[in-house]
């Protein structure tokens, strides 16, 4: 960060949002950006909505691949470089795809474990250190409704998720007071990854609130618990009353 | 409910588990209640012994589970025991370590699912994966642990759902056990090993750690007739730890 003459000028909160150029991380993006947060917005492949994003925003856009623990490093570094020291940490990036156990090769396991998971701790053990410099920090992981409950022909999605709560809650203990870490678990949103069959109005009807959420009502939910003071190693799943337990 | 046990069958008629991580405190523990409630039992060890198998090895998991229905000749119940711990600050813990017990606990095990799954549903089994309080309740410098232990969980619900009406799979998810393991945790704690037993009992309503003769009685519960109806759970024997 270059210094200038005059008085300081307050660039604002910075948060880092991995997934960014699309479904709930980029709805996360638009909504931390309308609060007053510069945006890191990462994305894997999708560069242009990434870049689009971060002009229309004021952020700016990074890619890499959150499974490389060094990439993620890298990431955070020119985030801190260039927006100042990191806020809040979204670790949303993720994909979906439904396989029958049998059917769930050693790839896709390893490629599921190292994007939902390895995305959540490589991210946080490259943010932590600045979080404890500035004396505050706040991690929020994408968990999923299906942790919660299972589903069949998702073994390595779920497993993936669920891992996240456990790795949340070990680590909200770990670096409390200064940094909070919490999950929101979304049910069905419209995204890019909902199956097609979640769309129509059979899913909905087993909805108690009658339909899929939005990926706005989502990162309303993340902008929250990001800032809520008093809360970590939360689970909060905004999934239309699905989950009732 | 009277029903017949395991025991009331002739020896060659017995079902048979296989148990993972034979060789430690609960899994000794495990084999010996199985066992004792008429299981033939294939203890598989990290080494040695007819059912060696490194289960950090992606091949590992089905070469074990052929070896033991190729000898036994059949397989009716997988409890998955095995595990690898270390602990560290999240922000210093080495990325290959960190992988290895993530890899080790989580990974091998749906290994060792995926590759029992077909043979369990023609002989209507089930699986047991051993998971722990940690991997819900979190635990300070056990982030790949709690993560481990916390996937185990997701996959059991998962493989519940999918498995149904076939195999039956639960979780058992204990406090902590007086077992070998405890070092582990008394050296992270920079403590010795009777300070660390005094700390967790103190932690706990019941007022102590477990024995894991009493951990390894609900996996047989699990895997009896009165276990019949459980599928998709996670059975806490903790103490009452994670009661608040």
């Amino acid at each position: 960060m270059t210094s200038r003459e005059g008085p300081a000028v307050d660039r604002g909160r910075v948060v880092l949002i991995t997934g960014a150029s699309g479904g709930i991380g980029r709805a996360a993006a638009v909504r931390f950006a309308a609060a007053g947060y510069r945006v890191g917005v990462h994305y894997l492949t999708n560069r242009a909505g990434a870049v689009r994003l971060a002009e229309e925003i004021d952020g700016v856009a990074l890619g890499c691949d959150v499974a490389d623990p060094n990439a993620v490093a890298e990431m955070v570094q020119t985030v801190e470089a260039e927006l100042g020291p990191i806020d809040v940490a979204v670790c949303n990036a993720g994909f979906y795809e439904e396989r029958p156990l049998a059917r769930i090769d050693d790839a896709l396991w390893d490629r599921t474990l190292r994007v939902l998971l390895g995305g959540c701790f490589h991210l946080t053990r490259a943010v932590v250190p600045g979080m404890r410099a500035s004396g505050h920090g706040s991690i929020v992981m994408i968990g999923s409704e299906l942790s919660l409950i299972g589903g069949a022909d998702v073994a390595a999605y779920v497993a993936a998720k669920a891992a996240v709560l456990g790795f949340a809650r070990a680590i909200a203990r770990e670096l409390a007071p200064t940094i909070r870490v919490n999950v929101v678990a979304p049910g069905a949103v419209d995204t890019p990854l909902l199956p097609d069959r979640d769309r129509g109005p059979g899913y909905a009807s087993t909805v108690p609130l009658g339909r899929i959420g939005r990926p706005d009502e989502i990162a309303e939910a993340i902008l929250h618990v990001a800032e809520a003071p008093w809360t970590t190693g939360a689970v909060y799943s905004p999934n239309g009353g699905v989950v009732i337990q | 409910m009277t029903r017949p046990t395991a025991l009331d069958r002739p020896a060659a008629d017995r079902p048979v588990a296989l148990v993972t991580g034979a060789a430690g405190g609960l899994g000794s523990a495990l084999v010996a209640a199985l066992e004792a409630d008429g299981w033939a039992v294939a203890g598989a060890t990290h080494h040695g012994g007819p059912y060696a198998a490194d289960l950090a090895d992606p091949a590992a998991a089905d070469d074990l589970v052929r070896r033991v229905i190729g000898t036994l000749g059949r397989l009716d119940l997988l409890v998955a025991n095995h595990a690898a711990m270390t602990m560290a600050p999240v922000e210093t813990y080495p990325v290959d370590d960190w992988w290895l017990v993530v890899d080790t606990n989580l990974s091998g095990s749906f290994r060792l699912a995926r590759a029992a799954a077909a043979h369990l549903a023609s002989r209507r089994g089930a699986m047991v994966f051993i998971s722990s309080e940690w991997g819900i309740i979190g635990w300070p410098e056990a982030s790949a642990y709690a993560a481990s232990k916390a996937g185990l969980i997701g996959l059991t619900k998962a493989l519940a759902r999918e498995l149904a009406p076939d195999v039956r799979v639960n979780a058992v998810a204990p406090g902590v056990i007086d077992t070998a393991q405890l070092q582990v945790d008394a050296d992270s704690a920079g403590v010795d090993l009777d300070e660390i037993r005094r700390r967790y009992a103190a932690a706990t309503p019941l007022g102590r750690i477990a024995d894991p003769q009493e951990i390894a009685a609900t996996v047989v519960f699990l895997a009896s007739a009165g276990g019949a109806f459980y599928t998709g759970q996670v059975l806490q024997p903790n103490g009452g730890t994670t009661t608040a």
